[in-house]
């Protein structure tokens, strides 16, 4: 069916081992791997990518043109307000990263509005990939050919570490979504400019020994403090870790090795720091304030 | 862990705002729509009762909305997830959200439904959300099952004896369905027995009958994959 050796890669060193034998990128690795275990061909799984990639600029628009609230009233209008400054004299990042913020807000906006987003890897973490790709094809002109491989390495590294790694709060606290996503981001952007496949490894590697051992404490449950800021953070996160790895900054410890801690980090973290909305953030004085009144209102 | 598609990572597109709380939750509801719908008969009343996270956060979540909505048949993108509790009425649906707040041996995001047919029996079915909308049910009424919906499946039962497994999967190589992966489970010896198949494709609904015409099978669920 396939002129190419079907990759079978257990880990992130075989991944890049396959990539050096056959002298391709994760993107097209990945593309090969789906394509084996869907039989659906290259070209419908980078369609659906498309589709996929699509929603997420849809998500993006939508949710810039509304400072609409949230039925909480905790999140909205931030999106719009990162915009407003980054047209003022005293702005002082550049406009790639306020829109990188800008957009990662935009998704995690609409997703507290309980509107279509896409899941990556999980709803909590949704902003990270579209903001680092919608940006750079609003801001550096790049093409969705480009964007959309980037998508597909997000995917892979995403892909392989939830086979040892829960991807949910619940499971293993905000490390597993916003961590991970910012990895996933990381690698994208690295794949999307040109990068090699050790520094799209490097560059999710470096992105998520960072935010390891990250907890999951929204205030009421709810999708939006402190995940609707940490997904404008993450975005800019995953830049820069791009760029230190395309710089030639290795990470000391292999990203195999990365999620592995993360993992037992993960066990090792304690319940109430993990989406149960019994510590951190969510047990603040202010937050359990608002969140006696939220469960009297609805 | 096993392995995902790259689409359940960069995925699903849904109605926001948690993948586990909100997506998992219309999943779990469309698998317990899907096998209450298998046994035929009329849904007088439902109960979710939601453990650990899903019923500490599950509120803010939307997981109410998600198992209500993927229960009415709504899936996972679906806009009007967000209306579920206004559709319930629109549907005369008759339910009820119990948190279950003491503490139990399930793993974090469980929900359990509770269904009351218009035959007088109930129908019970533990589901549990495991992250970026991934779900699995893993009780219906007493039996252990593994039912994931992301592979068309055959539930049946059977009574127990030799030769049951051979008709069964003759069928299914005859329409030339490939099977992923086959449980066999015995509730008691000679009496009766259940079984699951994830299949890459489903068999066709006379094809489905002429399983269930096989002497001695009791009951057979054919579940399409979730979206």
């Amino acid at each position: 069916m396939s002129e190419h050796p079907l990759p079978k890669y257990e880990s992130f060193k075989e991944l890049l081992q396959y990539c050096s034998k056959n002298k391709c990128s994760i993107a097209e690795a990945a593309l090969r791997w789906e394509s084996a275990n869907t039989g659906k061909s290259r070209e419908a799984i980078l369609e659906r990518m498309q589709t996929v990639l699509q929603q997420m600029r849809n998500t993006v628009k939508s949710g810039i043109a509304t400072n609409e609230k949230s039925v909480s009233g905790l999140s909205g209008g931030q999106a719009q307000q990162i915009l407003a400054f980054m047209k003022k004299p005293e702005c002082f990042l550049s406009p790639m990263e306020m829109r990188i913020i800008a957009y990662g807000l935009a998704t995690l906006e609409e997703n507290a509005r309980m509107k279509t987003i896409v899941a990556c890897p999980t709803a909590g973490g949704s902003g990270s990939v579209p903001a680092v790709l919608v940006a750079l094809e609003d801001e550096a002109n790049i093409s969705s050919e480009k964007t959309v491989l980037g998508l597909v390495t997000a995917g892979a590294i995403g892909e392989v570490t939830a086979r040892r790694l829960y991807l949910s709060g619940s499971a293993a606290g905000c490390q597993a979504e916003v961590g991970v996503a910012t990895g996933m981001a990381a690698g994208a952007v690295v794949e999307t400019m040109g990068g090699t496949p050790e520094q799209v490894l490097n560059a999710a590697a470096i992105s998520m020994q960072n935010l390891m051992g990250l907890v999951c404490d929204p205030v009421a449950g709810l999708v939006e403090v402190p995940c609707v800021v940490r997904n404008g953070l993450a975005g800019v996160q995953a830049a820069a870790s791009a760029s230190m790895a395309m710089a030639g900054i290795n990470s000391f410890v292999p990203l195999d090795e990365v999620v592995s801690a993360m993992a037992h980090v993960g066990k090792l973290m304690h319940p109430s720091l993990k989406e149960t909305s019994d510590g951190g953030l969510a047990q603040t004085p202010t937050a359990k304030k608002f969140t006696k009144k939220f469960l009297k209102e609805t | 862990m096993t392995q995902n598609s790259l689409f359940d990572i960069v995925g699903p597109v849904m109605v926001g705002p948690s993948s586990s709380h909100t997506a998992g939750a219309v999943r779990l509801g469309n698998l317990a729509r899907m096998i209450t719908d298998n046994t035929r008969k009329s849904v007088t009343s439902v109960e979710f009762v939601l453990y650990n996270s899903f019923a500490k956060t599950g509120k803010g979540h939307g997981t109410d909305k998600g198992l209500l909505a993927g229960f009415m048949g709504y899936t996972v993108g679906d806009s009007r997830v967000k209306e579920a509790l206004a559709l319930a009425k629109t549907h005369k649906l008759n339910y009820k959200i119990t948190n279950h707040k003491k503490a139990n041996h399930f793993p974090p995001n469980t929900a359990r439904f509770v269904i009351q047919l218009d035959d007088g029996s109930a129908l019970e079915i533990t589901g549990h959300s495991i992250g970026g909308g991934k779900v699995y049910i893993s009780q219906i009424n007493k039996d252990n099952v593994v039912l994931h919906g992301e592979t068309p499946t055959l539930v049946l039962f059977y009574k127990d004896k030799p030769g049951m497994i051979w008709q069964v999967t003759k069928i299914l190589a005859e329409k030339n369905i490939n099977i992923a992966d086959l449980i066999c489970k015995r509730r008691q010896r000679d009496i009766d027995a259940f079984m699951t198949i994830t299949m890459d494709s489903m068999l066709l609904e006379e094809d489905v009958d002429q399983i269930r015409n096989i002497t001695d099978i009791f009951t057979v669920w054919a579940l399409n994959q979730v979206e």
